[in-house]
């Protein structure tokens, strides 16, 4: 490797497309198990947490774009198009191409069932999101073994922070997940935040207002 | 005591106001009755049967061709009842084009504490309401029709035994099935609606799709107003011009308002749009705010009230609308701020608990409403309390955030006096007796969504 000539520019440019797509993608996912334990970011809105998940994830699939259509056009070595989203039919490295073409395909049928939530139930969106943990796991595999970047060196610290950071959100999430406030409760378990001592409590009974006898059918 | 009875049909005497149009009662006639009350009998009896409905309204107007109501209802000006004010024919007409066979929906939920008017309605003129969901499944070629009531035993069994009547007499073409709402402020939502009819939590959720699109068990839904559609009933059988008979050009018709006089009485009234404020709740020296629109509503200072009439031409300008017809006059001696804290702490725990902003931000400025309510408050709960009611506004399901924001935004202006009397340890009612209805309990657990 000596220098970027005009032949090795798309391989380069497809390998750090590839280490970039990386990053972002365990920044979706990482976003994502805050988003669903209602976490938020330190001096940031709740909103942001959700917006910037969402946004991150569109942004992913552009680099995954540039990565895989730069993949095709460098003629280092030949990629067949049909091989971006038909796993396994590569004639080059077919099962690790193959893994990215799988998380590329679950990537793209998580945004565009998160684009259709409205015209869904929600326990089906919610089902269908358990995929974007094996998009982000087989991408990893995918880049671990399509080629040998990330082997040594510091890509290789960085792909092992990646892997690090899921790994103790994932355990986080899954700590957190049995201390879930269930919805009915969760605007009296604000104000109870809210209003330590004296403050008002779940169900608690108001007196009720001074009324004519009579005066309510119910 | 007889609850139907409770019910009187206008304000009573003891106000020497001017009242509108709204008290020329004129004997009924099977032609067609003039004045109001259009939706209540004239003489203030209990429920009417269907006997004596028949006699007074004649039978059931069927057209004989799905559709045929549209126009008719386009030219009467017929609005939603149930608080929106949404074109009525406008959702007749989308879910009739619906590919697939609609359901619809009569909406008696009714969870707002202050209003009485939807279960007055269904007491006493149930057989109204009845022959408008008939109207309204013809309209759309609905074969399944609901009607959704507020959780109480003896009027469902009414409501129940009235339907069995009408099938005996053989007047209605589509059965009708009671559905019980359960007592949450959000259970008449329409999303929500049609969530507990399809077995789910009376939840809101996300729209689109609307209701009209995809409601009940999937299928296109048309959810009206029991009071909408007792006027439907009748404009069906009177015509349009006979509707625009009372009320203005454009708000046409009467409503039925709930009305809180600041000496503690309770009515529900039928009364024409455009009806001036101060001829519904007594607006002298001994009131000095008047709640409208409900608990999503606003507050208005009494003498504002007192130069406008119960139109949104009139209080939209003025921060409020007519909604469901709900007018609360606060006497001069309670605390205003008091009592929307009251009431805010009451609309934070009504939150579904699905949207962040709701679930958050409603109990933040519940507490902060608290803080404002106490002796020498915390002079940051005012200006913590706007920035979260700016964060909340638009950014839930449903408009619960909104319609909370708008009633805390009204108190803080209207009650400016009373904030500043706070911060010296003072208050217009230290004893801070309770004057808003609030029910007695809220939502503790999954069951009581249900």
């Amino acid at each position: 490797m000596n220098g970027i000539t005009q032949s090795t520019a798309l391989w380069y440019a497809s390998r750090a497309t590839g280490v970039v797509s990386l990053l972002l993608l365990t920044g979706v996912v990482l976003l994502g198990m805050l988003v669903n334990r209602q976490g938020r970011l330190p001096g940031f809105p709740r909103f942001v947490v959700t917006g910037l998940h969402r946004n991150l994830s569109l942004l992913a699939v552009v680099f995954v774009a540039v990565h895989v259509l730069t993949a095709i056009a460098d003629s280092y070595v030949s990629i067949q198009l049909i091989a971006i989203v038909i796993p396994f039919v590569s004639s080059y490295k077919p099962v690790w191409l193959g893994l990215g073409a799988v998380s590329l395909d679950l990537v793209l049928a998580l945004i565009v069932t998160s684009l259709l939530r409205a015209r869904m139930s929600r326990r089906m969106w919610r089902g269908l999101h358990w995929f974007s943990y094996a998009a982000w796991g087989s991408a990893v595999v995918h880049s671990l073994y399509s080629s040998t970047d990330l082997h040594h060196g510091l890509l290789l610290y960085t792909a092992i922070a990646c892997w690090l950071a899921v790994a103790v959100a994932g355990c986080w999430r899954m700590a957190h997940a049995g201390r879930e406030i269930p919805r009915e409760g969760r605007a009296a378990a604000t104000l109870e935040l809210m209003s330590p001592g004296g403050g008002p409590r779940r169900g608690r009974r108001e007196a009720p207002a001074a009324r004519p006898p009579g005066a309510d059918i119910r | 005591m007889t609850p139907g009875t409770t019910v009187p049909q206008s304000a009573g005497s003891r106000w020497d106001q001017p009242r509108g149009g709204h008290r020329q009662h004129s004997p009924a006639q099977p032609g067609q009755p003039g004045g109001l009350p259009r939706l209540f009998p004239a003489s203030g009896a209990g429920p009417v049967d269907l006997r004596t409905h028949l006699s007074r309204f004649t039978a059931l107007p069927y057209l004989g061709q799905p559709g045929q109501l549209i126009p008719v209802l386009k030219a009467a000006g017929l609005t939603g009842r149930g608080g929106a004010a949404f074109p009525v024919y406008r959702k007749l007409a989308a879910v009739a084009e619906a590919a697939t066979r609609p359901v619809v929906i009569g909406n008696g939920a009714e969870g707002e504490p202050a209003s009485d008017k939807d279960k007055s309605l269904l007491w006493i003129s149930p057989h109204l309401v009845l022959d408008g969901l008939q109207l309204a499944a013809e309209t759309v070629s609905s074969a399944a029709v609901g009607l959704y009531v507020h959780r109480n035993d003896r009027l469902q069994d009414q409501l129940r035994a009235a339907v069995a009547e009408r099938a005996a007499a053989g007047l209605d073409r589509v059965p009708v099935e009671i559905i019980d709402a359960p007592p949450r402020f959000l259970a008449g939502e329409e999303s929500a609606l049609a969530s507990r009819i399809s077995g789910e939590p009376a939840m809101p959720r996300f729209k689109p799709p609307r209701v009209f699109e995809r409601g009940v068990a999937g299928r296109p839904t048309l959810v009206h107003n029991v009071e909408t559609l007792a006027h439907l009933a009748l404009i069906a059988r009177y015509g349009p011009d006979w509707f625009r008979g009372a009320g203005t050009a454009d708000e046409p018709g009467s409503m039925l308002c709930t009305l809180h006089q600041a000496d503690g009485r309770r009515d529900v009234v039928e009364t024409q749009l455009g009806t001036p404020l101060r001829a519904l709740v007594h607006l002298g020296p001994g009131t000095q705010a008047v709640l409208s629109g409900g608990y999503h509503g606003a507050w208005l200072p009494a003498a504002d009230a007192g130069q406008l009439t119960l139109s949104n031409a009139d209080l939209v300008p003025a921060g409020s609308f007519v909604g469901a017809g709900v007018l609360a006059a606060l006497p001069a001696d309670r605390c205003g701020i008091a009592e929307t804290a009251r009431v805010t702490r009451y609309l934070a725990l009504e939150s579904a608990g699905q949207c962040g902003p709701c679930f958050n931000g409603l109990p933040r400025i519940a507490a902060a409403l608290d803080e404002v309510a106490s002796p020498r408050p915390d002079p940051r709960a005012v200006t913590d309390m706007m920035r979260w009611a700016g964060l909340v506004e638009g950014r839930g399901a449903c408009h619960h955030p909104d319609g909370t924001v708008r009633f805390v935004r009204s108190a803080l202006q209207v009650f400016r006096e009373e904030i500043r009397l706070h911060t010296q340890g003072r208050c217009a009612d230290p004893a801070r007796r309770p004057f808003l209805p609030l029910p007695a309990q809220t939502a503790m657990d999954a069951a009581d969504w249900n």
